[in-house]
């Protein structure tokens, strides 16, 4: 084997979660498009280059136990966990408030609010390969606002589990430019009573990037909220994908929760695959969907241009218009204003 | 000031102009009028240079310059002006990003500096009172949500704002309540200049109550088949179309 994965099997100390982890992987296999769960997203093959893991130190690491979660090993589902766990996870302490940077190699990180917290993870896996994982958990009535900035090369993994107590709100944001593979995955639950779930993101898949925003929300509580808008962009030869699964139980009546997928396909060539799910087991919710994929909208091209905007800044315009009604208005202003340059800064280079 | 010379023009490959000219002098204002599919919108559209309205023959020069072989924002810069009879929604961008990017990109094409941003909201504050726009939807996305008649006073508040040297007027008066209505025609009213030339394109006589043309023609099959004073309006509203019509 010359792939990534043999690599991290192969370093993995036995005895250890690590070497669990690596033999459950060894097991699983890595998916591929057969998987559903991976059917737009290829990792065994993106993962098929061996020299993706060239200076990423695998050794020695410093795991604490993992939570005994049986199932966790069992299913290709937490495929990004067991990487993060196999590549040398440190599970670091909690960390409430900051920001921190997620490179190449694998990280688990807790979180666990009880106040309001604001974490930014910027996730850049540097040319090689990343896997990292993080554990939440929004106490009763707490509020939890994540913020994930995904670009650079390889191949970019992240995984989140999070947990949504009685009264408590989640809300996440995410833009990804995409890598050779980047997969951005949420789990939430809502597990009590009229948590609050805000789940947005935007993808910008340039040439030869593959930009994957996946997640699934289960409400198992009455009364919980979720809104969900992801809006994404695909150039020639990019790719984006859009996978949300909405779970409504039986108990969780008087759920509300909307879920939308928007993509822009700027030139023949471009990819945006989507599926949107909403699964309802109780009688008494509102649950929307929609998911549309098309071009700009060339009625609003002309008018502009008829205003005097010349067609390429029109273009941008409309296309930065379009993507930061994804941002939440909750978001702080300064983390609003750093991901309106990104987007204008990766607008600037698509337009060259 | 704006000569249009001969022009013809089709659409999907139907010629819907058949041959018009117009010239309208500086300093005056006016009405084609005509019935449902003579060609009034496909003239305004084809004159900004909108897809899929092609010029086969003809000109149109704006103050002796040939806007048929520029591109639509270049006619904008030149100085024309088209308000549409149905404004497009622009979610996610605030009619003061719209109009400062339009009014900079306009300002940069004649070689000028952007205009700093207080001068501008004072600008737009100005020019938004007048036509009892509140100031908070300035804020809002461009016509996301906005009545037929917002949109229309939107349209006008752009006139305001650019103030271009020649404007078309497609419509203005549809989707408005007489109120409204008393309150784009005295913003257009007050954007009448020695050195500015309008256009107004309507189907019914009642806008040029409020907006009195010098001229008025009436389009029919694509082609100028009257023209005359103000009073051409009511006899039009009088007798109808018919006539011209059986004539065209």
């Amino acid at each position: 084997m010359s792939d990534a994965l043999s690599t991290i099997v192969r370093e993995a100390a036995p005895w250890s979660p690590q070497g669990e982890a690596a033999e459950a992987l060894t097991r699983l296999g890595l998916p591929t498009r057969r998987n559903e769960a991976w059917k737009y997203s290829d990792l065994r093959a993106a993962l098929a280059d061996g020299a993706l893991l060239d200076g990423v130190a695998l050794a020695d690491g410093h795991v604490r136990a993992l939570e005994p979660d049986a199932a966790r090993f069992d299913d290709q589902r937490n495929i990004i966990g067991l990487l993060a766990v196999a590549m040398n996870a440190n599970i670091e302490d909690t960390w409430a408030v900051g920001s921190a940077t997620r490179g190449a190699g694998g990280t688990v990180s807790e979180v666990e609010t009880r106040g309001k917290a604001v974490i930014i993870e910027r996730l850049n896996a540097e040319g090689r390969v990343g896997a990292h994982m993080l554990k939440a958990r929004v106490r009763e009535g707490a509020e939890l606002t994540r913020v994930v900035l995904q670009n650079g090369d390889g191949v970019a993994l992240s995984a989140a589990e999070v947990a949504v107590e009685a009264g408590g709100v989640f809300r996440q944001f995410v833009v990804a430019e995409g890598a050779k593979l980047a997969r951005i995955e949420t789990h939430v639950i809502v597990e009590g009573e009229r948590g609050e779930v805000t789940l947005n993101g935007a993808y910008l898949a340039g040439a030869g990037r593959h930009a994957d925003i996946t997640s699934t929300i289960e409400h198992k509580a009455p009364g919980g909220v979720t809104r969900q808008l992801t809006k994404g962009v695909a150039r020639k030869g990019g790719r984006g994908v859009f996978q949300g699964k909405i779970v409504v139980e039986r108990a969780a009546q008087k759920t509300d929760a909307r879920q939308h997928h928007q993509g822009l396909l700027l030139e023949d060539g471009a990819e945006i695959f989507a599926k949107p799910e909403l699964m309802i087991h109780a009688d008494d919710v509102q649950c929307a969907h929609g998911n549309t994929a098309g071009g700009l909208d060339e009625r609003a091209l002309f008018y502009m241009r008829s205003r005097g905007i010349p067609e390429a800044e029109a273009r941008a315009l409309l296309i930065e218009a379009f993507l930061t009604e994804t941002i939440p208005a909750e978001l702080p202003e300064a983390l609003r204003e750093e991901v309106t340059g990104l987007i204008r800064s990766w607008l600037a280079g698509a337009r060259s | 000031m704006f000569d249009v010379k001969d022009l013809h023009v089709t659409v999907g490959g139907a010629e819907i102009i058949k041959g018009l000219t117009l010239s309208v002098p500086a300093g005056e204002t006016h009405a084609i009028m005509g019935p449902n599919g003579s060609g009034k919108s496909t003239l305004a559209y084809s004159l900004s240079g909108r897809d899929g309205y092609e010029v086969t023959q003809g000109s149109a020069t704006l103050a002796g310059v040939d806007l048929l072989s520029l591109e639509p924002e270049a006619r904008a810069a030149t100085g024309l002006f088209l308000s549409f009879q149905y404004p497009v929604e622009i979610p996610g961008l605030s009619a003061i990003a719209f109009l400062k990017a339009a009014l900079n990109a306009q300002r940069k094409a004649r070689g000028q500096e952007p205009m700093p941003a207080p001068a501008l909201l004072k600008l737009l504050r100005t020019k938004a009172e007048a036509l009892k726009i509140d100031q908070e939807m300035l804020k809002r996305p461009l016509n996301v949500g906005f009545s037929g008649g917002e949109k229309k006073r939107f349209e006008a508040l752009q006139l305001a704002v650019l103030e271009p040297k020649f404007a078309i007027l497609d419509e203005t008066d549809s989707g408005l309540d007489i109120d409204a209505l008393k309150i784009v025609a005295a913003s257009v009213n007050a954007a009448r200049a020695p050195d500015r030339g309008l256009l107004v394109i309507t189907h019914y006589q009642r806008l040029l109550d409020y907006i009195k043309p010098d001229r008025v023609h009436i389009l029919a099959k694509g082609r100028i088949v009257t023209s005359g004073g103000p009073e051409l309006a009511l006899e039009l509203e009088r007798d109808g179309y018919d006539k011209y019509l059986r004539a065209a």
